[in-house]
């Protein structure tokens, strides 16, 4: 076989999820340890998709080592790090994040200085965030610890509907809403950019909990909203923003959660997006009460979660609200998820209070979802404070 | 005031204010500071709708075009910013450097010098006629500007970093390291000074730390095209041509239209004896960039290895008369082309205006060293002297030059003590750069022997292709194959070839040689055939019998006759000291690693005369002639005869007027074979028998 029908092939055992099929085409291709490149590129995908990291870090590397202009390959490797936990060089890679062919158009060219983590009295320094609400509320966390490092005047600039949360939780800082004119500053950094010129290591996580607070009207309106409802109250979200890149694998639908049902707990669905209106049919003998269309915004949805007992989501942004107010959730993850989660560990440094349901192999769901009832009934068995 | 109407279409909040132009540019930096590309355009384009050819407005969106790599566009925009009567000192400066980065030089110069003239204390504009003028080769003026900067700024990294260079085109080693290391101290993670020390430590000697810069530069910039450049510079300089190419081709990968990545690409193929896939990188830099000197200077170079003579002049020419730093190089190599041909007296001439032009020029001085006769009292002398006193200003590869160079020259005047110290030093340092380990070539021509017994080479006889039309010439370089191949190549039926890297090839292909020999099936070992008789058949400008003359194929002797048992071997044999004396009075230009330390060259040598010993003793005679080189010298015209009816060619006396034939010759031998005889050469080791010592007990050959 040709190299280039070689290739065809297997990304299409990669596209129809046989990985394994797709390795065992290349293995004879790059034996002694020698191969074309992008042929190790396919092996590294396809081992990925098994979730054999420590093997594709080994190819990543290489890639990398022959390649160091190749900046598609370093932002892969950057994502093998950090989700191995071998944050100080991923960090560092991460930095090409703006660099690959769907990103280069949407890196905001700041024209003064980036920040390196110096200390730089009497300067100003506009840390703004990125993409999703879920980094936002993962990193914003490190705000004081750059000011703090900075010794600067720090300007913080969020999204528009992280907005209250951030002013009320932050509230020596000058906040802006992305796409307003901020403030005079002489240097800027990336919210994710943080944690490279913070030198952001494991053992330095999770630092202080909570570090968003909630609003005491939202509060109060919500906390007469949920009156009397039966506990333990559990939220649920299960489906991502639709447009993110990896939501077929992190998302699921409403009805495949049908095995909570029996479980004793209630069910709060947050779910916001076009996947909310899949709780208007219930699974037969789940107590469950839709409190997505009331939902106005972040406020809300921080609100609810401090006044109930568990979030049980998939990967996507309330599970890092949730974490930040210091509430607990369970988040179910697809066998190789993002890097923010690690591998081959039940727990995350990144929240005290969550705790991770793996998939037990690629593509199940079921699995996970039946550990997750298991788990659950065993919560609902516990005593605990009323709210 | 102007006013700016409101609209209800504009978003943001503060491009729908009623504002003056002053606010609205205000806001429009600003936006654009924060990265707010939208509404800086924006208020931009409401600025110019209201006041048309407002130099500001247009200044800021030139400046928005190229940060998102629109050069074109950007250049387009600030060309009419400056147009307007108020336009400031820094928008030309700007415009300056825009056009530098598009190579609209002489445009870009224009602008800067109005930008100077405008506003004599703008560092910018300073720095930037600084580096024009040293893209365009005006070192001195470039210099005074960058120093005017730092005068200015001192603590400018750029501005240092860009004098270094400057400095270092001036041959001002010793000030633009200085200038480098200043920058680096200013700003640690500078990519561009660790790419330039990388460069110049490498042309001292210093490899490993030349390389330890250039990687640091990829780490810090992995897309800085120089350092790849700079670091496939060092892999080369210390002959690790597969290195050097990995690190151009992972250039290439993500910057496939670099032209000097592609020429450099070229030659490095050239040294690995792919000449064909040169020529096609080599087209493709012309393509990328016709106007890039390099390129064509790279183009000369593997054309005249092809033997395309005049096309390869034609490409030195046009190297020479493009702006850029490559003319020296561009009229050496003319030079070196002319003495190739055998055109003494134009090259000559050619190398004289080099040296006027650039007095400092070691790789002139060496190169046409050759060329002369050196008596007592020549000028280049003393300037060569000079030269290699100039401490840390001249580098140390350009010392190794010189020294070779002066070697020369002392030994044309009869001064063996001089001659002797300066080819030491020169060998040296060239053996520096080498790795050579002399036990195991002598342990691999032992295994080759081995290898190719009698038994052996009768149990394999038959197979291969038996074509009668390659000739091998063989033996220790400078032990007179370039003569032979004159003299064979002078009758109408041959076609000398020179020195071709085919055998090399095909050893490379069968990996651990000999040991993997056992192992060659009949179809491997016919294949190899096949594939050297197409190769030389290409070549051989229709005639019957090609010239291999490349000397090293003397170890491949048996493979050759597995191979090609129709091919004829003629092995030319010296006097062993005065072989070895001549190789170690040059310096190669391909790899003799064996011939920069006495010992180990006389220590080859007696590996040598063991394995072709041996090959005497077990290749037929009818394939396998040995020639001397004194009796060649001795009585041309026997020796002439003797060589054709070993050839089964019958007599031609154009054998004899082999110094008429119109080609070219490839070798450290090039300017002996053009005079009709050469005997000064016999037995000359004696007069300097006394600066031999460790070679003559290498050799076991007594002094006297």
């Amino acid at each position: 076989m040709n190299l280039e029908a070689l290739q065809v092939e297997v990304h299409n055992l990669i596209q129809t999820d046989q990985p394994e099929k797709a390795e065992a085409l290349l293995r004879p291709h790059l034996a002694g340890g020698v191969g074309p490149i992008p042929l190790w590129r396919q092996m590294a995908v396809a081992l990925r998709r098994q979730g054999r990291m420590g093997e594709v870090k080994q190819i990543q590397l290489m890639l990398v080592e022959h390649n160091p202009g190749d900046l598609t390959a370093r932002f892969d490797l950057s994502e093998t790090l950090l989700m191995l936990g071998e944050y100080e060089r991923g960090w560092r890679e991460y930095q090409y994040r703006y660099s690959l062919a769907h990103t280069v158009a949407i890196e905001r060219k700041v024209q003064l200085p980036r920040w390196s983590g110096e200390a730089m009295p009497g300067k100003t320094l506009l840390i703004h965030d990125e993409q999703g609400y879920g980094d936002t509320f993962q990193f914003i966390r490190l705000t004081r610890e750059a000011a703090r490092r900075s010794k600067a005047r720090v300007i913080l600039e969020v999204n528009h509907e992280a907005l209250a949360l951030a002013r009320r939780s932050l509230p020596e800082f000058e906040i802006t809403a992305r796409g307003t004119l901020p403030p005079r500053f002489d240097v800027h950094c990336e919210m994710m950019s943080l944690p490279m010129a913070l030198g952001l290591k494991l053992s330095d996580l999770p630092g202080p909990i909570p570090y968003l607070q909630p609003d005491p009207a939202r509060l109060a309106h919500w906390r007469n909203r949920l009156a009397g409802l039966p506990r333990p109250l559990v939220t649920l979200a299960w489906a991502g923003r639709p447009v993110h890149p990896n939501d077929a694998n992190r998302s699921i639908s409403f009805d495949m959660l049908a095995p909570f049902a029996g479980t004793g707990a209630h069910f709060l669905p947050v779910q916001q997006g076009p996947a909310a209106a899949q709780a208007n049919i219930t699974p037969p003998g789940m107590s469950s009460m839709s409190l997505s269309d009331e939902i106005r915004d972040f406020d809300d949805t921080a609100a609810i979660f401090c006044l109930t007992d568990l979030l049980i989501s998939v990967d996507s942004s309330p599970t890092h609200l949730a974490g930040a107010l210091g509430r607990p959730a369970w988040v179910m993850l697809p066998f190789v998820p993002d890097w923010r989660w690690l591998i081959n560990r039940s727990d995350t440094p990144w929240y005290p209070h969550h705790r991770i349901f793996r998939q037990p192999k690629r593509g199940d769901w079921p699995g996970l979802l039946n550990n997750v009832a298991t788990a659950l009934r065993e919560f609902v068995n516990q005593p605990r404070q009323v709210l | 005031m102007v006013k700016m109407s409101r609209s209800p279409n504009v978003a943001n909040e503060s491009a729908n204010q009623n504002m003056s132009i002053p606010e609205a540019l205000a806001k429009a930096n600003a936006h654009w500071n924060a990265g707010q590309a939208d509404i800086a355009e924006m208020l931009c384009q409401r600025v110019l709708a209201a006041w048309p050819g407002h130099p500001d407005a247009l200044h800021l969106l030139g400046l928005m075009a190229h940060a998102y790599g629109n050069l074109d566009v950007a250049i387009n925009y600030l060309r009419q910013a400056c147009a307007a009567p108020r336009a400031p000192a820094v928008y030309s400066a700007n415009l300056a450097e825009m056009c530098r980065q598009r190579g609209l030089l002489p445009e870009g110069e224009t602008h800067a010098r109005r930008a100077v003239q405008m506003d004599t204390t703008h560092a910018g504009a300073w720095n930037n006629l600084g580096i024009i003028l040293q893209e365009m080769g005006q070192y001195e003026e470039s210099k005074r500007c960058l120093e005017r900067v730092l005068t200015l700024q001192p603590h400018n990294a750029e501005a240092h970093n860009n004098l270094g260079n400057t400095c270092k085109r001036l041959g001002e080693l010793t000030a633009a390291q200085r200038h480098w290391n200043r920058a680096l101290s200013l700003r640690p993670n500078y990519a561009e000074p660790h790419s330039n020390l990388a460069n110049l430590l490498s042309s001292q000697g210093e490899f490993d730390s030349a390389a330890a810069h250039a990687k640091r530069a990829i780490e810090l910039n992995p897309r800085f095209a120089d350092a790849y450049i700079n670091l496939a510079g060092v892999e080369t300089a210390r002959n690790r041509h597969g290195e050097a190419l990995r690190w151009i081709d992972s250039l290439l990968s993500f910057a496939p239209q670099h032209a000097v990545a592609l020429a450099s690409r070229a030659l490095t193929l050239k040294k690995l004896d792919q000449l064909e896939e040169a020529l096609a990188a080599v087209d493709r830099a012309l393509v990328a960039s016709p106007e890039n000197a390099e390129a064509h200077n790279a183009h000369g170079q593997i054309l005249q290895a092809l033997g395309r003579t005049e096309e390869a002049m034609a490409a030195y020419d046009r190297a020479a008369t493009l702006p850029g730093t490559a003319t020296e190089q561009a009229l050496i190599n003319r030079a070196i082309l002319l003495m190739e041909q055998g055109q003494s007296e134009p090259a000559k001439a050619e190398f004289d205006k080099v040296i006027q032009l650039y007095p400092g020029s070691a790789m002139a001085l060496f190169n046409s060293a050759d060329l002369r006769k050196f008596s007592e009292g020549d000028p280049l002398i003393e300037t060569m002297h000079r030269l290699l006193n100039a401490g840390a200003e001249t580098s140390s590869n350009d010392k190794m030059l010189l020294h070779y160079a002066l070697g020369k020259a002392y030994l044309d005047i009869g001064n063996s003590e001089a001659a002797f110290q300066h080819l030491n030093s020169g060998s040296k340092m060239k053996r520096q750069t080498l790795d050579y380990n002399a036990a195991a070539t002598t342990g691999w021509m032992e295994s080759i022997a081995k290898q190719f017994s009698a038994k052996f080479l009768k149990e394999r006889a038959g197979q291969g292709n038996a074509s009668p039309m390659p000739i091998f010439v063989l033996g220790m370089p400078r032990s007179g194959t370039t003569l032979t191949e004159q003299v064979l190549a002078s009758h109408p039926s041959i076609h000398g070839a020179g020195e071709l890297g085919l055998m090399q090839a095909i050893i490379n292909k069968i990996g651990d040689f000999p040991g993997n020999v056992p192992d060659l099936s009949p179809e491997a070992l016919k294949q190899f055939g096949d594939s050297y008789v197409a190769d030389i058949t290409k070549i051989a400008h229709g005639k019957p019998y090609v010239v291999d003359k490349m000397p090293i194929n003397f170890a491949f002797a048996g493979l050759i006759r597995l191979m090609l048992p129709g091919a004829h071997i003629i092995h030319s044999r010296r006097d062993p000291v005065d072989t070895c004396l001549s190789c170690y009075s040059k310096l190669f230009t391909a790899e003799q690693s064996f011939s920069y330390d006495m010992a180990e060259l006389g220590q080859f040598h007696r590996d040598y005369q063991n394995l072709t010993a041996h090959w005497r003793k077990v290749l037929p005679a009818k394939f396998f002639l040995e020639v001397d080189y004194e009796a060649m010298v001795e009585d041309l015209e026997t020796q002439a005869k003797r060589m054709l009816k070993f050839l089964g060619l019958p007599w031609d006396p154009n054998c004899l007027n082999f110094h008429e034939t119109k080609r070219t010759v490839r070798t450290a031998s090039v300017n002996q074979v053009r005079k009709p005889v050469y005997k000064t050469s016999a037995g000359r080791w004696r007069k300097h028998a006394a600066q031999l010592g460790p070679l003559l007990q290498a050799l076991d050959i007594a002094a006297e």
